[in-house]
């Protein structure tokens, strides 16, 4: 056995996480105020929706998922205070008007007849924004500082991946005709014309680009440390 | 999409026919006897041993079935139709969406069941009064009528049929059975705390909701369906009641209620026989005379 008391490097070999991140805690508690909001929104439509359509394999479908964004929600809530945010409705918040807009656009559809449309918003627009923005934050943050964040982004993201495939699948299963195709393409232009307005869950530079937020920390003179 | 979504316009395909809770009970199949098949019986409840057994869970089984999917669009409204910490607690939303999973689970393994047992998805109707608890436009009113009121009868049912699949030898009905009995457990529970919270000073709101809960159980408690009698094909589950968070004098409240409701349909039995008599006697008389 090797003698415990030899000194021993701090990061194994094999751990090359790094502690520079692009954010910094206000601009991290801005964007984890961002994803509950629309979490929220999303978990409210699902459950609304639930009575809105005769299919019952997504009318089941919608139930289980409107769940699982409840508790990426609730992640988040309990996420807030962490940041530094006491009272975490403050920061509750949509990124702009334009992602107020896109989830009344979202939510629209109500007849029976308009299952096509409501999973077409949920899983080929929302849902894509949702990973866009989550996978950006998982790899541009510190992976030391922001840990718990990336925690809760690994579990959130697997869902995401499971919800969207499943998503996806029943919109492929319900579109029979050219004219179905047609109506799942409008509908999925007019809610990402909005979408591109609000710059994604987090607003502009929800994937990096033009980012608004706090300069890097440390990124550009190396780690700190 | 509109708050508070009518019950008359639920979303069903085509296999699907809704009726009236009286329709409803009168079906011949329901797992209340016919006044013909019961006469000289005093127990009724479901039991492989009855004669109708067979059909009789069947229809029990969808009845399951079409009450969970109204459980599922009920707990998903609610998370849609009260605006956060204005109209409704985060919290109590977060706990109508764990439900509507709950829901959800409960949906396919009733279908399951049912595709076990031999019956077909609109074999039989479906009663819409359950989803009808759940119209209520204050939260705490669904809450006392569908997790309380309809969620507890869910404990008696899901109880009954655990009882009926392990009388009946089959383990995978007895095995379903057991696991939606500790989900109906927790959902009544949810609906207890939550009560209990957010009428939390004001006595008034809480006393509307515990009658609304009362008047959910009398209609559900209708032609004596459940009750502590053998004359009902569902008995009441005291102790997952009280597991639930039911206090004893609620148990005995509920109890009181449902016998009320056998005796009245007994009572309504009796009428109508003493009436057949006397326009078959009025008929013998005009005969004769």
């Amino acid at each position: 056995m090797a003698d415990p008391y030899k000194p021993r490097a701090p990061f194994a070999p094999w751990d090359r996480r790094e502690l520079p991140g692009l954010f910094d805690v206000e601009e991290s508690a801005r964007r984890v105020g961002n994803y509950k909001w629309a979490e929220m929104k999303l978990f409210e439509a699902l459950g609304g929706w639930v009575a809105t359509v005769p299919e019952l394999d997504v009318k089941m479908r919608l139930g289980t998922h409107c769940y699982k964004h409840a508790w990426h929600a609730d992640l988040w809530h309990k996420r807030l205070p962490e940041l530094r945010e006491m009272n975490p409705d403050r920061l509750t918040q949509p990124a702009n008007d334009a992602m107020v807009r896109f989830v009344e656009a979202l939510t629209e559809p109500e007849a029976p007849e308009l299952t096509i449309e409501k999973l077409v918003g949920v899983y080929r627009v929302f849902i894509p924004r949702f990973i866009a923005a989550y996978t950006f934050h998982k790899n541009n943050t510190s992976q030391i500082t922001d840990a718990p964040t990336i925690r809760s982004l690994n579990f959130i993201l697997q869902d995401e991946f499971d919800d969207w495939r499943d998503g996806e699948m029943l919109i492929q299963s319900l579109i029979e005709t050219p004219e179905e195709v047609e109506r799942a393409a409008a509908h999925q232009a007019r809610l990402e014309a909005i979408m591109l307005e609000a710059g994604g869950i987090a607003g502009r530079g929800s994937i990096g680009g033009d980012t608004g937020a706090a300069a890097a920390v440390g990124a550009s003179n190396g780690s700190p440390s | 999409m509109r708050k508070f979504f009518p019950v008359e316009e639920l979303a069903r395909d085509s296999r699907f026919h809704q009726v009236t809770m009286r329709d409803r009970m009168a079906d011949g199949r329901s797992v209340y006897r016919s006044e013909a098949q019961s006469k000289k019986v005093n127990n009724n409840r479901l039991v492989p041993s009855r004669p109708d057994a067979s059909d009789a869970a069947r229809g029990l089984m969808h009845g399951i079935f079409v009450g969970e999917i109204q459980a599922l669009e009920g707990a998903g409204r609610t998370c849609h139709d009260f605006e956060t910490n204005v109209e409704a607690p985060f919290a109590l939303k977060l706990d109508m969406a764990r439900q509507a999973w709950d829901e959800a689970r409960h949906v396919e393994i009733s279908v399951k069941l049912s595709d076990w047992m031999g019956s077909e998805i609109g074999q039989f109707a479906e009663n819409t009064v359950l989803f009808e608890a759940a119209c209520s436009t204050d939260p705490v009113l669904r809450l006392a009528g569908v997790n309380r009121a309809l969620e507890g009868l869910a404990i008696d049912v899901f109880t009954t049929m655990k009882e009926f699949g392990d009388l009946a030898g089959d383990p995978y009905l007895e095995f379903c059975e057991d696991w939606m009995l500790a989900d109906e457990v927790t959902h009544v529970k949810m609906g207890s705390d939550w009560l209990r919270r957010v009428t939390e000073g004001d006595p008034q709101r809480r006393t509307k909701a515990l009658e609304f809960q009362s008047v959910v159980d009398k209609l559900f408690s209708y032609g004596g369906t459940r009750s502590d009698s053998q004359e009902s094909p569902i008995g009441l589950a005291r102790r997952f009641r009280e597991l639930a968070g039911f206090t004893d004098d609620e148990v005995q409240d509920i109890a009181a209620v449902s016998m009320e409701a056998l005796d009245e349909r007994k009572a309504a039995v009796a009428r109508m026989h003493a009436a057949a008599a006397l326009a078959e006697a009025s008929g013998q008389a005009g005969t004769h005379g």
